[in-house]
Protein backbone atom coordinates (compact mmCIF):
# COMPACT_ATOMS: atom_id res chain seq x y z
CA UNK A 1 0.00 0.00 0.00
CA UNK A 2 2.81 2.42 0.66
CA UNK A 3 4.91 1.70 -2.16
CA UNK A 4 1.47 2.16 -4.33
CA UNK A 5 0.87 5.54 -2.79
CA UNK A 6 4.23 6.20 -3.52
CA UNK A 7 4.30 5.57 -7.13
CA UNK A 8 1.58 7.76 -7.26
CA UNK A 9 2.68 10.78 -5.80
CA UNK A 10 6.05 10.09 -7.88
CA UNK A 11 3.91 9.85 -11.03
CA UNK A 12 1.45 12.81 -9.93
CA UNK A 13 4.89 14.92 -9.25
CA UNK A 14 6.15 14.36 -13.16
CA UNK A 15 2.61 14.75 -14.59
CA UNK A 16 2.59 17.94 -12.85
CA UNK A 17 6.40 18.97 -13.78
CA UNK A 18 5.43 17.76 -17.78
CA UNK A 19 2.30 19.90 -18.44
CA UNK A 20 2.69 22.75 -16.09
CA UNK A 21 0.00 24.51 -15.39
CA UNK A 22 -2.12 24.41 -18.51
CA UNK A 23 -4.68 27.59 -17.96
CA UNK A 24 -5.57 28.82 -21.24
CA UNK A 25 -7.52 25.93 -23.07
CA UNK A 26 -7.87 27.83 -26.25
CA UNK A 27 -4.52 27.31 -27.70
CA UNK A 28 -3.04 23.87 -28.78
CA UNK A 29 -1.23 22.23 -26.18
CA UNK A 30 1.13 20.16 -27.79
CA UNK A 31 4.22 21.58 -29.70
CA UNK A 32 5.07 19.46 -32.89
CA UNK A 33 2.20 17.62 -33.53
CA UNK A 34 2.37 19.87 -36.38
CA UNK A 35 -0.44 22.46 -35.03
CA UNK A 36 0.17 24.79 -32.33
CA UNK A 37 -2.03 27.73 -33.02
CA UNK A 38 -5.57 29.30 -31.59
CA UNK A 39 -8.36 26.85 -31.61
CA UNK A 40 -10.11 29.04 -33.74
CA UNK A 41 -7.94 28.55 -36.77
CA UNK A 42 -8.80 24.73 -37.36
CA UNK A 43 -9.94 23.24 -40.58
CA UNK A 44 -12.88 21.13 -40.72
CA UNK A 45 -13.96 17.85 -42.64
CA UNK A 46 -17.07 16.02 -42.79
CA UNK A 47 -17.87 12.41 -41.07
CA UNK A 48 -21.24 10.92 -42.28
CA UNK A 49 -22.27 8.78 -38.98
CA UNK A 50 -23.95 5.50 -39.00
CA UNK A 51 -27.28 6.81 -39.72
CA UNK A 52 -26.28 9.59 -42.20
CA UNK A 53 -26.06 12.10 -40.13
CA UNK A 54 -23.13 14.60 -41.08
CA UNK A 55 -20.64 15.76 -37.96
CA UNK A 56 -17.72 18.34 -37.93
CA UNK A 57 -14.25 16.62 -37.69
CA UNK A 58 -11.09 17.87 -36.86
CA UNK A 59 -7.84 16.22 -36.61
CA UNK A 60 -5.56 19.15 -34.92
CA UNK A 61 -2.69 16.57 -34.02
CA UNK A 62 -2.65 15.16 -30.87
CA UNK A 63 -6.38 16.13 -30.36
CA UNK A 64 -9.12 15.15 -32.10
CA UNK A 65 -12.74 17.43 -31.85
CA UNK A 66 -16.16 16.43 -34.02
CA UNK A 67 -19.45 18.34 -33.37
CA UNK A 68 -22.60 17.65 -35.06
CA UNK A 69 -23.75 19.85 -37.82
CA UNK A 70 -26.97 21.79 -37.68
CA UNK A 71 -29.34 23.39 -40.23
CA UNK A 72 -30.40 26.82 -38.33
CA UNK A 73 -33.73 25.34 -37.07
CA UNK A 74 -31.10 23.54 -34.49
CA UNK A 75 -32.20 19.95 -36.08
CA UNK A 76 -29.38 17.86 -37.10
CA UNK A 77 -28.06 17.43 -40.88
CA UNK A 78 -28.98 13.73 -42.23
CA UNK A 79 -30.17 12.00 -44.98
CA UNK A 80 -26.66 12.77 -46.06
CA UNK A 81 -25.27 11.64 -50.03
CA UNK A 82 -21.90 11.16 -48.91
CA UNK A 83 -21.07 7.64 -48.02
CA UNK A 84 -21.83 6.73 -44.17
CA UNK A 85 -18.83 5.98 -41.76
CA UNK A 86 -16.67 7.64 -43.72
CA UNK A 87 -14.73 11.23 -43.46
CA UNK A 88 -14.60 13.68 -45.96
CA UNK A 89 -12.36 17.30 -46.79
CA UNK A 90 -9.62 18.46 -45.23
CA UNK A 91 -9.81 17.53 -41.70
CA UNK A 92 -6.26 16.47 -41.05
CA UNK A 93 -4.71 20.13 -41.98
CA UNK A 94 -3.91 20.70 -38.70
CA UNK A 95 -1.83 17.64 -38.27
CA UNK A 96 1.63 16.21 -39.00
CA UNK A 97 0.98 13.55 -35.79
CA UNK A 98 1.41 10.35 -37.54
CA UNK A 99 -1.73 8.36 -36.89
CA UNK A 100 -0.87 4.73 -36.38
CA UNK A 101 -3.31 3.71 -34.57
CA UNK B 1 0.74 5.35 -19.63
CA UNK B 2 1.97 6.88 -16.41
CA UNK B 3 0.43 9.93 -17.72
CA UNK B 4 -2.87 8.31 -17.47
CA UNK B 5 -2.36 6.17 -14.44
CA UNK B 6 -1.78 10.05 -12.64
CA UNK B 7 -4.72 11.42 -14.08
CA UNK B 8 -7.05 8.62 -12.98
CA UNK B 9 -5.70 8.87 -9.42
CA UNK B 10 -6.93 12.79 -10.14
CA UNK B 11 -10.08 11.83 -10.95
CA UNK B 12 -10.08 10.27 -7.62
CA UNK B 13 -9.61 12.69 -5.47
CA UNK B 14 -11.41 15.16 -7.32
CA UNK B 15 -14.80 12.85 -7.60
CA UNK B 16 -14.21 12.35 -3.69
CA UNK B 17 -14.49 15.89 -2.89
CA UNK B 18 -17.17 16.63 -5.25
CA UNK B 19 -19.13 13.85 -3.45
CA UNK B 20 -18.64 15.22 0.06
CA UNK B 21 -19.69 18.71 -0.91
CA UNK B 22 -22.81 18.15 -2.91
CA UNK B 23 -23.64 15.71 0.55
CA UNK B 24 -23.00 18.32 3.16
CA UNK B 25 -25.25 20.39 1.17
CA UNK B 26 -28.94 20.22 1.88
CA UNK B 27 -27.67 20.52 5.26
CA UNK B 28 -26.34 23.84 5.12
CA UNK B 29 -28.61 25.67 2.22
CA UNK B 30 -28.41 28.72 3.93
CA UNK B 31 -24.96 29.31 3.58
CA UNK B 32 -23.29 30.41 0.57
CA UNK B 33 -22.26 27.11 -1.22
CA UNK B 34 -18.99 26.02 -2.33
CA UNK B 35 -18.07 24.77 -5.74
CA UNK B 36 -15.09 22.82 -6.38
CA UNK B 37 -14.14 22.87 -9.71
CA UNK B 38 -10.92 23.96 -11.97
CA UNK B 39 -11.52 27.13 -14.81
CA UNK B 40 -12.49 25.82 -18.21
CA UNK B 41 -12.48 28.92 -20.40
CA UNK B 42 -13.59 28.07 -24.03
CA UNK B 43 -12.81 29.76 -27.28
CA UNK B 44 -15.18 30.05 -30.28
CA UNK B 45 -14.52 28.06 -33.31
CA UNK B 46 -16.47 29.02 -36.18
CA UNK B 47 -17.62 25.48 -38.43
CA UNK B 48 -17.60 25.98 -42.13
CA UNK B 49 -21.62 27.06 -41.97
CA UNK B 50 -20.75 29.94 -39.77
CA UNK B 51 -22.00 28.66 -36.93
CA UNK B 52 -20.02 28.74 -33.39
CA UNK B 53 -18.87 25.72 -31.32
CA UNK B 54 -17.20 25.94 -27.79
CA UNK B 55 -13.91 24.38 -27.81
CA UNK B 56 -11.00 23.79 -25.65
CA UNK B 57 -7.71 21.68 -24.94
CA UNK B 58 -6.45 20.55 -21.48
CA UNK B 59 -3.45 19.20 -23.13
CA UNK B 60 -3.80 15.47 -24.43
CA UNK B 61 -7.49 16.02 -24.75
CA UNK B 62 -9.25 18.10 -26.70
CA UNK B 63 -13.25 19.59 -26.15
CA UNK B 64 -16.30 20.29 -28.23
CA UNK B 65 -19.52 21.68 -28.11
CA UNK B 66 -22.25 23.85 -29.96
CA UNK B 67 -22.72 27.44 -28.88
CA UNK B 68 -26.76 27.03 -28.87
CA UNK B 69 -29.08 29.52 -28.02
CA UNK B 70 -31.86 28.31 -25.34
CA UNK B 71 -34.44 26.42 -27.48
CA UNK B 72 -31.56 24.38 -29.21
CA UNK B 73 -30.52 26.47 -31.88
CA UNK B 74 -27.09 27.08 -33.39
CA UNK B 75 -25.74 30.63 -32.80
CA UNK B 76 -24.20 31.72 -36.11
CA UNK B 77 -22.06 34.45 -37.19
CA UNK B 78 -23.48 35.39 -40.64
CA UNK B 79 -27.63 34.98 -41.00
CA UNK B 80 -26.81 31.52 -42.21
CA UNK B 81 -30.16 30.99 -43.66
CA UNK B 82 -29.64 30.89 -47.86
CA UNK B 83 -32.88 31.20 -48.80
CA UNK B 84 -35.94 33.03 -47.07
CA UNK B 85 -39.31 32.84 -49.21
CA UNK B 86 -41.95 35.54 -48.04
CA UNK B 87 -45.05 33.50 -48.96
CA UNK B 88 -47.12 35.62 -50.25
CA UNK B 89 -44.71 36.39 -53.15
CA UNK B 90 -45.16 32.75 -54.44
CA UNK B 91 -48.91 31.41 -52.82
CA UNK B 92 -52.52 32.68 -52.55
CA UNK B 93 -53.75 32.83 -48.88
CA UNK B 94 -54.58 29.12 -47.80
CA UNK B 95 -53.02 27.48 -51.09
CA UNK B 96 -49.52 25.51 -52.01
CA UNK B 97 -49.76 25.96 -55.80
CA UNK B 98 -46.63 28.34 -56.77
CA UNK B 99 -47.53 30.51 -59.05
CA UNK B 100 -45.27 30.78 -62.57
CA UNK B 101 -43.16 33.84 -62.11
CA UNK B 102 -42.66 32.63 -58.78
CA UNK B 103 -41.51 28.99 -60.13
CA UNK B 104 -38.84 30.82 -62.29
CA UNK B 105 -37.46 33.10 -59.68
CA UNK B 106 -36.68 29.57 -57.82
CA UNK B 107 -35.45 27.91 -60.17
CA UNK B 108 -32.75 30.00 -60.73
CA UNK B 109 -32.69 30.35 -57.03
CA UNK B 110 -31.71 26.46 -56.81
CA UNK B 111 -29.65 26.79 -59.83
CA UNK B 112 -27.26 29.78 -58.18
CA UNK B 113 -27.30 28.22 -55.18
CA UNK B 114 -24.03 26.10 -55.55
CA UNK B 115 -25.10 23.52 -52.97
CA UNK B 116 -24.54 20.20 -52.29
CA UNK B 117 -28.03 19.81 -50.82
CA UNK B 118 -30.79 21.74 -49.67
CA UNK B 119 -33.38 21.13 -46.33
CA UNK B 120 -37.13 23.06 -46.97
CA UNK B 121 -38.45 24.43 -43.57
CA UNK B 122 -42.13 25.72 -43.86
CA UNK B 123 -43.75 28.10 -41.50
CA UNK B 124 -47.27 30.09 -41.01
CA UNK B 125 -48.20 32.84 -38.68
CA UNK B 126 -50.39 32.00 -35.81
CA UNK B 127 -54.07 32.38 -37.19
CA UNK B 128 -56.14 29.04 -38.04
CA UNK B 129 -55.39 26.00 -36.25
CA UNK B 130 -52.27 24.56 -35.12
CA UNK B 131 -53.39 21.71 -37.84
CA UNK B 132 -53.97 22.92 -40.03
CA UNK B 133 -51.12 25.44 -39.92
CA UNK B 134 -48.39 22.27 -39.94
CA UNK B 135 -50.49 21.00 -42.87
CA UNK B 136 -50.32 23.36 -44.76
CA UNK B 137 -46.64 24.73 -44.00
CA UNK B 138 -46.10 20.81 -45.11
CA UNK B 139 -47.68 21.58 -48.56
CA UNK B 140 -45.71 24.22 -49.15
CA UNK B 141 -42.80 23.54 -48.36
CA UNK B 142 -43.08 20.11 -50.25
CA UNK B 143 -44.21 22.57 -53.60
CA UNK B 144 -40.83 24.38 -53.03
CA UNK B 145 -39.23 20.68 -52.89
CA UNK B 146 -40.89 19.80 -56.17
CA UNK B 147 -39.62 23.02 -58.18
CA UNK B 148 -35.76 22.33 -56.52
CA UNK B 149 -35.63 19.00 -57.68
CA UNK B 150 -37.37 19.65 -60.97
CA UNK B 151 -34.29 21.49 -62.20
CA UNK B 152 -32.10 18.88 -60.60
CA UNK B 153 -31.44 20.27 -56.91
CA UNK B 154 -31.02 17.24 -54.00
CA UNK B 155 -33.25 17.75 -50.78
CA UNK B 156 -32.48 16.30 -48.30
CA UNK B 157 -35.03 16.85 -46.17
CA UNK B 158 -38.90 18.88 -45.64
CA UNK B 159 -39.69 20.18 -43.02
CA UNK B 160 -43.34 21.50 -41.61
CA UNK B 161 -43.47 23.93 -38.74
CA UNK B 162 -46.75 25.49 -39.16
CA UNK B 163 -46.87 28.31 -36.33
CA UNK B 164 -44.76 26.70 -33.90
CA UNK B 165 -41.73 28.53 -34.89
CA UNK B 166 -42.15 32.34 -35.67
CA UNK B 167 -39.50 34.63 -36.71
CA UNK B 168 -41.30 37.82 -34.64
CA UNK B 169 -43.76 37.92 -32.36
CA UNK B 170 -47.44 37.09 -34.24
CA UNK B 171 -48.53 41.02 -33.15
CA UNK B 172 -49.08 43.03 -36.34
CA UNK B 173 -49.85 42.45 -39.69
CA UNK B 174 -46.54 43.56 -40.74
CA UNK B 175 -44.78 40.21 -37.99
CA UNK B 176 -47.38 37.77 -39.28
CA UNK B 177 -46.33 38.42 -42.72
CA UNK B 178 -42.77 37.95 -41.58
CA UNK B 179 -43.68 34.80 -40.26
CA UNK B 180 -45.65 33.26 -43.30
CA UNK B 181 -42.19 32.22 -45.09
CA UNK B 182 -40.64 29.04 -46.75
CA UNK B 183 -36.58 28.88 -44.96
CA UNK B 184 -34.33 27.23 -47.61
CA UNK B 185 -31.34 25.58 -45.85
CA UNK B 186 -28.10 25.52 -48.42
CA UNK B 187 -25.43 22.62 -47.75
CA UNK B 188 -22.08 22.95 -49.24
Amino acid sequence: MKYFKAAVLFVASLSVSACGDISDKTVDQNFGDGSSGDLSQMTAGIWVDPEGCEHWLIDDGLEGYADLRRTPDGKPVCNSELPRNTATGPYKNGSTFLDVL
Amino acid sequence: MLNFKAKAAFAGLTAATVALTLLTAPLQAQEPRTVVGERYVPTIWVDPDGCEHWVMDDGAEGFMSPHVTPDGKPVCRRGNICGIMPTDQFFATNQHAINSAGKKRLQEFFKSANARTFVIAGHTDSRASDEYNVRLSERRANAVARVGRSVGARISDVRAYGERDPSVPNTSAANMAKNRRVEIYCLR
